[in-house]
């Protein structure tokens, strides 16, 4: 049926339509993103392009102690400074003194003590930067300092300094699946080790930013790069002691977010928006790089103590681990969110990995610092984990001299498998199809050799080798409150006005949630307009995170959609004298499906709808089933779907200095449906080149608590000369509950890209590298360590 | 200190009373509201302020604007002739070399002063052209292959 057409009689007018129904107009389709041609031409304004005039500048004072009691801050030298508007400390702030995607536990302005180096102590409003920046010199905070705690071991012993009143430990998650002590005794092998992984910066290329503007109504609006605006609008309303309703968030493009500007946004916006409530005034405030650096928050470094068994043919018998998960200051999105929310829930369920292992047991401590706080980061929490079972996969393999990818394929989740918490996975799960894909792509069996001996890496100045890891990822984010709404507007002239709250950062969500609604009302994409996100107009849509915006929004679209379809089609069935039920709606054209030849132009649908009185907006609402999930037991169905992926890695390493340069990555995904494909391989190359990154080079370097690299000249980040050949592949095996079968992609591919590189490094020259990045130095190292 | 400022930007002159010791990213996105230009590091690392000064790219976060008076400067918004996109700015968009689009001004400049000086460059020039620019969302691969559409436009023709 595909590509047959036939023609079509609307009122004299011929023409032509697509034949087969089974077959989408706009759904998996290349579709050119709705904001190319604005960011092409420089013309779409991003937060720092609106105009600056008529806003007060925003500074924020920072401490530069870890850790100190604040004895006395005398603003009077700087409130004197001509230009200055306002200074405002602590008792300044008129309601709630925090603010916190999950527990408001960070201060707005520290009053009492300073938990990290970048530490908000002051806030300064004035006519210029160049005032507020001298303002802030002339700030005096008396400090006394405290001892401080870098390391989330040192942070549980008894004794050690408490960041917060309540002791250092934050949350503890926990599995307990069957019997590992009985596991270890069936094990034929057993693998033990430690993995140590880094804080990494986010580095979206736009800094934060933020405008917040009050209103003589009592009302404030805050504008700026808000990947999660209904989270900024929950934190400022009690901070300003007003309700929800009287705080408008507004969404400007994102420049980059990956998890970061779910949280800086809050920080930026809350201030900004306390400034110019205190001052009535316009405020604009924007963090220097640095500052981002310094101050938002970052992945969470954790340390991992992971031991697996198995039989000698490689059944997995048992795993156990702990993860030391390093919090920092602050709880950000850490701790739980009931009943599976947050990121170290999230890190201690993916722990055990993609595999079937009867036996299971796992301690996860999310544990405060004094250093930078860890908070959303694509992939939350599982790029840390994942590096771990994937390395020790590999590790066991290598004792039980198997190829790496018979191990994985032996004991990997299949249809009907039983996760470590105790869910059965009943559908849309191609996770062996992957690793059989990407072997074949990759040409694995014919590239795979065991690792080499030390005598034969030092024959060679150059040695390729090859490495693999497989993931899983959930769609969703295992909270009760996952809900979100979408509104549909049809206009009658046949245009469309779509209202979502989730947010655009790069990842092309209002393109692809732009198709599902064209596909399911049958008009064009172009006829789709989304509204940019805005807290006053659209629905609660929770936060755009989690890989949960395609899906879930998806559906909650698909709903309005058909909601306010109902009304179009009984306009048809009017015009027609065809019962609705009949009719069919595709590109524009509303038409009998039993008598093809008749039909109505969808905007003729939609002006009769409006003048008979029809109802033209849809709504629609959708949460996906509920979560479950037992912190004590860590049994439950925390999250409904999962995307599965494989990726392979080529290295070659330079046995002479440790430089490991990565030839290639073949990754390949089930993620239900690709919507829009090119906007998947994007996210599957950017996420790649992120966890390659991850591998290699990043790390926020921290001495006594001070982030020593603030820039990028110090921070490295992959460029064009580091990407390697990429070969993206997309299986489609549909899930029950998505929108024309899709699950999430956002964060899947970034996270086992790491573990494949540092396996085909292992692979190359016979060293393990167990704490991330591997860098040149510590490679050399470790070969050096292994020639000792 | 202010002065008079002579600025030749996009096919136009200038003359901007301002403080002396601005720099021209500073100039170009507040006193001509040309926002394309992006900060996103403020010391030359990160490449998303990246014009082109007579025909060269160049970090307008450390170009002070009084030493570039009288040369020709272009920035994103000059790259369109008579409503027409420059064929890399068509390429970017079409090729999925955006994502969140604000290295995309900086990127496009780079790719159309190399593409000036060599139609036809290989990957490897390509990618060493472009790796000032750093860009956190794509991994370069459309943006390689949108910059390289365009050379393969042009030796067809």
């Amino acid at each position: 049926m595909k590509g047959e057409k036939r023609k079509v009689i609307l009122k004299e007018k011929k023409v032509e339509i697509p034949l087969a129904k089974e077959e989408l107009e706009v759904v998996g389709k290349q579709v050119i993103r709705k904001d190319g041609y604005e960011k092409v031409t420089g013309r779409l304004k991003f937060g720092a392009d609106f105009d600056k005039a008529g806003f007060l500048h925003g500074k924020v004072l920072r401490s530069p102690h870890a850790h100190a009691l604040i004895k006395k801050v005398d603003v009077e030298k700087a409130k004197a400074l001509p230009g200055v508007v306002a200074i405002l400390t602590a008792e300044d702030v008129p309601g709630r003194n925090g603010f916190g995607a999950i527990i408001p536990d960070q201060p707005v302005i520290c009053g009492e003590k300073v938990r990290f180096i970048g530490d908000g102590v002051a806030l300064v409003a004035a006519e210029s930067e160049e005032a507020a920046i001298e303002a802030l010199k002339l700030i005096d905070v008396e400090y006394e300092p405290l001892s401080a705690v870098f390391s989330p071991v040192e942070a549980m012993k008894p004794g050690a300094p408490k960041v917060h009143e309540n002791g250092n430990l934050l949350t503890t998650v926990r599995i307990r699946k069957g019997d590992t002590e009985k596991g270890f005794q069936e094990a034929e092998v057993i693998v033990e080790q430690t993995y140590s992984l880094p804080f990494v910066e986010h580095a979206y290329m736009e800094p934060d930013v933020a405008m917040a503007i009050p209103h003589e109504d009592g009302t404030i609006t805050v504008k700026g790069p808000m990947q999660a605006p209904f989270t900024v609008r929950r934190n400022i309303a009690p901070v300003l002691h007003i309700p929800i309703s009287k705080v408008q968030c507004v969404q400007t493009h994102l420049g980059g977010g990956f998890g970061g500007k779910e949280d800086s946004s809050i920080d930026i916006g809350v201030r900004a928006a306390l400034l110019a409530w205190k001052t009535k005034r316009p405020v604009r405030m924007e963090y220097e790089r640095e500052e981002v650096t310094l101050s938002t928050a970052k992945r969470h470094p954790m340390i991992i103590q992971c031991k697996v068994g198995a039989k000698r043919d490689g059944t997995l018998t048992a795993l156990e681990g702990t993860i030391y998960n390093e919090q920092g200051a602050y709880a950000s999105l850490g701790p739980i969110i009931p009943p599976a929310g947050g990121t170290h829930a999230h890190a201690v369920i993916m722990l055990p990995g993609p595999y079937v292992i009867p036996h299971v047991k796992v301690d996860g401590y999310l544990v405060y610092t004094n250093h930078p706080y860890g908070g959303a980061m694509r992939g939350f929490g599982a790029p840390q984990v994942n590096f771990v079972h994937e390395s020790i996969i590999d590790e066991l393999a290598e004792a039980l001299q198997m190829n790496p990818y018979d191990l994985r394929m032996k004991n990997c989740f299949e249809l009907g498998s039983v996760t470590a918490t105790g869910q059965v996975l009943d559908q849309s799960i191609a996770l062996k199809e992957t690793m059989r894909s990407a072997a074949d792509q990759f040409e694995w069996f014919k590239r795979w050799r065991p690792p080499p001996s030390k005598e034969e890496v030092e024959k060679v100045e150059k040695r390729r080798g090859v490495g693999m890891a497989i993931g899983w990822y959930r769609t969703s984010i295992g909270t009760f409150s996952d809900g979100c709404g979408a509104n549909v507007y049809v206009h009658e002239d046949g245009s469309v006005i779509l209202h979502t709250g989730i947010t655009e950062m790069g990842q092309g969500s209002h393109t692809v949630l732009a198709q599902i609604a064209a596909e399911e009302l049958g008009v064009r994409i172009e006829d789709v307009r989304i509204v940019v996100p805005d807290t006053d107009i659209v629905p609660e849509a929770g936060p755009t995170v989690g890989s949960r915006s395609t899906t879930l929004m998806g559906n909650a679209i698909i709903m309005a959609s058909q909601a306010v379809k109902a009304s179009i089609l009984e306009a048809a069935s009017e015009i027609l004298g065809v019962p609705a039920e009949r009719l069919v709606a595709r590109n524009r054209l509303i038409f009998d499906r039993d008598d093809q030849t008749r039909g109505v132009e969808f905007k003729e649908a939609a002006r009769r709808a409006l003048a008979t009185g029809k109802r033209m907006m849809g709504q629609g609402w959708w949460a996906p089933p509920r979560p479950s999930f037992d912190v004590e037991t860590g049994q439950g169905y925390p999250y409904f779907v999962y995307t599965y992926n494989t990726q392979m890695a080529e290295v070659e390493v330079d046995t002479k200095t440790g430089h490991v340069e990565v030839i290639k990555v073949v990754a390949c995904f089930d993620i239900g449906r690709a919507i829009n494909p090119i906007l998947v391989e994007g996210q599957i190359e950017g996420g790649i080149m992120m966890g390659l990154g991850y591998a290699m080079m990043e790390e926020v370097l921290l001495k006594e608590g001070k982030v020593q690299n603030l820039n990028f000249q110090d921070y490295m980040i992959p460029t064009a000369m580091d990407a390697p050949e990429i070969v993206p592949m997309i299986l489609e095996d549909p899930n029950r509950y998505g929108p024309f079968g899709a699950k999430g992609i956002g964060e899947m591919p970034n996270i086992p890209t790491a573990p494949a590189i540092i396996n085909a490094v292992a692979n190359a020259v016979g060293v393990r590298i167990r704490d991330l990045p591997a860098h040149s130095e510590k490679v050399f190292h470790a070969m050096r360590g292994r020639r000792g | 200190m202010k002065r008079i400022l002579k600025l030749h930007v996009n096919g136009e002159d200038f003359e901007i009373l301002t403080e002396i010791h601005k720099t021209l990213l500073e100039v170009l996105r507040e006193d001509l509201g040309l926002t394309g230009t992006k900060r996103g590091c403020d010391l030359g690392t990160c490449g998303a302020c990246t014009v082109l000064i007579d025909g060269k790219p160049h970090l307008s976060c450390l170009t002070l604007t009084a030493d570039v008076q009288g040369k020709k400067i272009t920035t994103i918004e000059g790259l369109a002739q008579d409503g027409q996109l420059h064929p890399l700015q068509k390429a970017f968009a079409e090729k999925g070399a955006i994502q969140c689009g604000f290295c995309t001004p900086g990127m496009i400049l780079t790719a159309k002063a190399l593409l000036d000086e060599d139609p036809h460059p290989s990957e490897e020039k390509v990618k060493k052209a472009i790796s000032g620019n750093l860009c956190r969302c794509t991994g370069y691969v459309k943006i390689v292959d949108a910059i390289l559409s365009v050379t393969d436009k042009s030796s067809e023709s």
